[in-house]
């Protein structure tokens, strides 16, 4: 009975966060006595300016969108590099996803705005820079780490490079690959919070107008809201990951033991 | 038939198979056999051209295997290797459907072949059909191996220490299936060992390797009484050549007519386990039934002593 309890103790505890982020970007006054201590009188709780859902679903679009994009191009560049056409590329790709690992995305935003102006496309760029590494290695791993027995088995089999990539090594390095999604996402979310000062619409915004006015509740809710994001994406990738790694065969055993 | 000419890889000034020529016979079981780093791997991964030779040329029925496609030459041959190198994510019968895949047949005829493979390697397709390789033991899964190998009735058949990393139980067993299954379908069969016991067992003809070069290539009882070179020699081991010698034969060519008392010796068991039955039971001779009991003779121990020396 206790071991029970504590196996589903961590699933209770996700599901209760997850209650609690929606609860509060559905219906954010139900919170406001908890918040309300934290800031002076007459200053608002609950951030009105615009809808903690909105900003929500602005801040995971930007997230979405920008490690979309490096996911697509981290992974085709692994799989280029890692082809015997393209090995002499790998110290080349890695030193320019280094760059752009290297670059703080605040500089990013900075160096941005003069070429493409105020929104969400500075933000857009530096989270995309700045996810390519995670990715990228990742990939690079999951493609170059696979057991030689099977990769010689393919090729003894009749395979071509393009059916071993495809009906092999993509399914096998997956769950490797995914876990650089999962971590170039985890931190976008969090960096994304600096596009605000850029006016990229985003749960930044909160924060930032609780330090202007010097209101603690507008903080906590706006850093509140983006940690519980953080955790419950990362949970959700992780579950992902799971699936597609029993599906390779990976961790199965491990499992079992 | 399989015609290796003057087949040389060098890698730099490493020499790692060393002007080989040797005819494969059709039908045949052959091992090629030598320490690591004899160059057997190398000799038979340039059959199915998983390495590309220096020189030479290798002839699979008359056609030269530099001038086809590469693909297909290897959807043409069986590829077993040690560890079987089976697909992690894929089902059994994914599996052992790879190559027919990839030939483009039809699902029907696929899924017929792959039950019919299942069959013939004693693996019930209800139960293990829909498995993944982690389910399996390892003699199960080096089973799925040679089945996988077969999928798409290849004339000819490469096996690199297929057996290698199986328990000692399972892997007698493996090689008694792969000899019976060889007998059924008459698959020409290239198998690379470095265990001179496994090739005496299995090889109809046994080709001994060494620092690249071939030393000595011809059936087992010619290699075991007359070794080309002493490396040959210290390779059979020179003390145990009789009772190798005798595992060669089965007790039905030696069977005179006559009775004996004790237990029965099965006709189709190799006379160096009936030496060893005769001398643990201190007999001088025992009978000898066939599966369905019936005794056909017996066999003596002055006749295994007679067999077990060399030839005058």
């Amino acid at each position: 009975m206790r071991r029970r309890f504590a196996q589903s103790a961590p699933t209770v505890l996700r599901a209760l966060v997850v209650v609690a982020l929606v609860a509060f970007l559905i219906r954010p006054e139900l919170f406001r006595p908890l918040l309300a201590p934290l800031c002076d009188a007459g200053q608002p709780v609950i951030y009105d300016r615009a809808s903690l859902l909105s900003l929500t679903l602005s801040h995971l679009a930007t997230v979405a969108i920008s490690i979309g994009g490096a996911t697509v191009v981290s992974v085709g560049l692994a799989i280029l590099v890692t082809r015997p056409i393209g090995a002499e590329f790998l110290p080349l790709s890695r030193s320019i996803v280094n760059i752009g690992q290297t670059f703080p995305p605040v500089a990013v935003l900075a160096l941005a705005v003069p070429v493409v102006g105020f929104g969400e496309k500075p933000t857009l760029i530096a989270l995309f820079l700045y996810g390519l590494l995670p990715i990228f290695e990742n990939a690079v791993t999951g493609l170059t780490s696979l057991p030689p027995e099977v990769v010689d088995a393919a090729n003894g089999m009749g395979m071509t490079e393009t059916q071993r990539l495809w009906t092999v090594e993509a399914p096998l390095a997956l769950p490797v690959v995914l876990e650089g999604v999962r971590l170039s996402a985890v931190i976008a979310l969090a960096t994304a919070a600096i596009g605000s000062t850029v006016a990229a619409k985003g749960l930044g915004e909160v924060i930032i107008a609780g330090l202007l006015s010097n209101n603690l509740a507008f903080v906590v809710q706006g850093g509140v809201v983006v940690a519980m994001l953080a955790v419950t994406v990362y949970e959700a990738l992780s579950a992902v990951e799971r699936i597609f790694a029993r599906r390779a065969g990976r961790i199965a055993k491990l499992e079992e033991a | 038939m399989i015609a290796i000419e003057e087949l040389t890889k060098a890698y730099g000034s490493d020499v790692a198979v060393d002007d080989v020529s040797m005819v494969v016979e059709a039908g045949a079981l052959t091992v090629i056999v030598g320490a690591s780093g004899a160059g057997k791997s190398t000799l038979m991964r340039m059959v199915n051209r998983l390495v590309e030779p220096t020189s030479g040329r290798v002839l699979i029925e008359g056609e030269d295997a530099a001038l086809l496609p590469v693909h297909e030459l290897r959807r043409r041959i069986g590829y077993v290797i040690q560890n079987h190198g089976l697909f992690p994510h894929r089902t059994v019968a994914q599996n052992i459907a790879t190559v027919p895949t990839l030939l483009g047949w039809d699902r029907q005829r696929i899924a017929a072949r792959v039950e019919e493979l299942l069959h013939l390697f004693q693996l019930d397709p209800a139960t293990f059909a829909r498995r993944h390789p982690y389910e399996l033991s390892g003699g199960q899964q080096q089973r799925v191996g040679v089945a996988r190998a077969l999928a798409a009735e290849p004339r000819l058949l490469l096996m690199d220490e297929p057996f290698g990393a199986l328990d000692p139980l399972v892997r007698g067993k493996a090689q008694e299936d792969l000899k019976a299954i060889q007998r059924q379908l008459g698959t020409t069969i290239i198998f690379v060992t470095h265990d001179m016991e496994e090739a005496i067992r299995l090889g109809d003809r046994i080709a001994v390797m060494d620092g690249g070069r071939l030393l000595q290539y011809a059936p087992p009882a010619e290699i075991l009484v007359h070794p080309a070179t002493p490396f040959v020699g210290a390779l059979i081991g020179v003390g145990d050549r009789p009772f190798r010698l005798l595992s060669l034969e089965t007790v039905a060519e030696e069977v005179e007519p006559g009775e004996a008392e004790g237990a029965a010796v099965a006709a189709d068991a190799d006379l160096r386990n009936v030496l060893a039955e005769l001398l643990w039971s201190r007999r001088d001779a025992a009978p000898v039934a066939e599966h369905d009991g019936r005794v056909i003779g017996r066999v003596t121990l002055a006749r295994l002593i007679e067999r077990a020396g060399a030839p005058t």
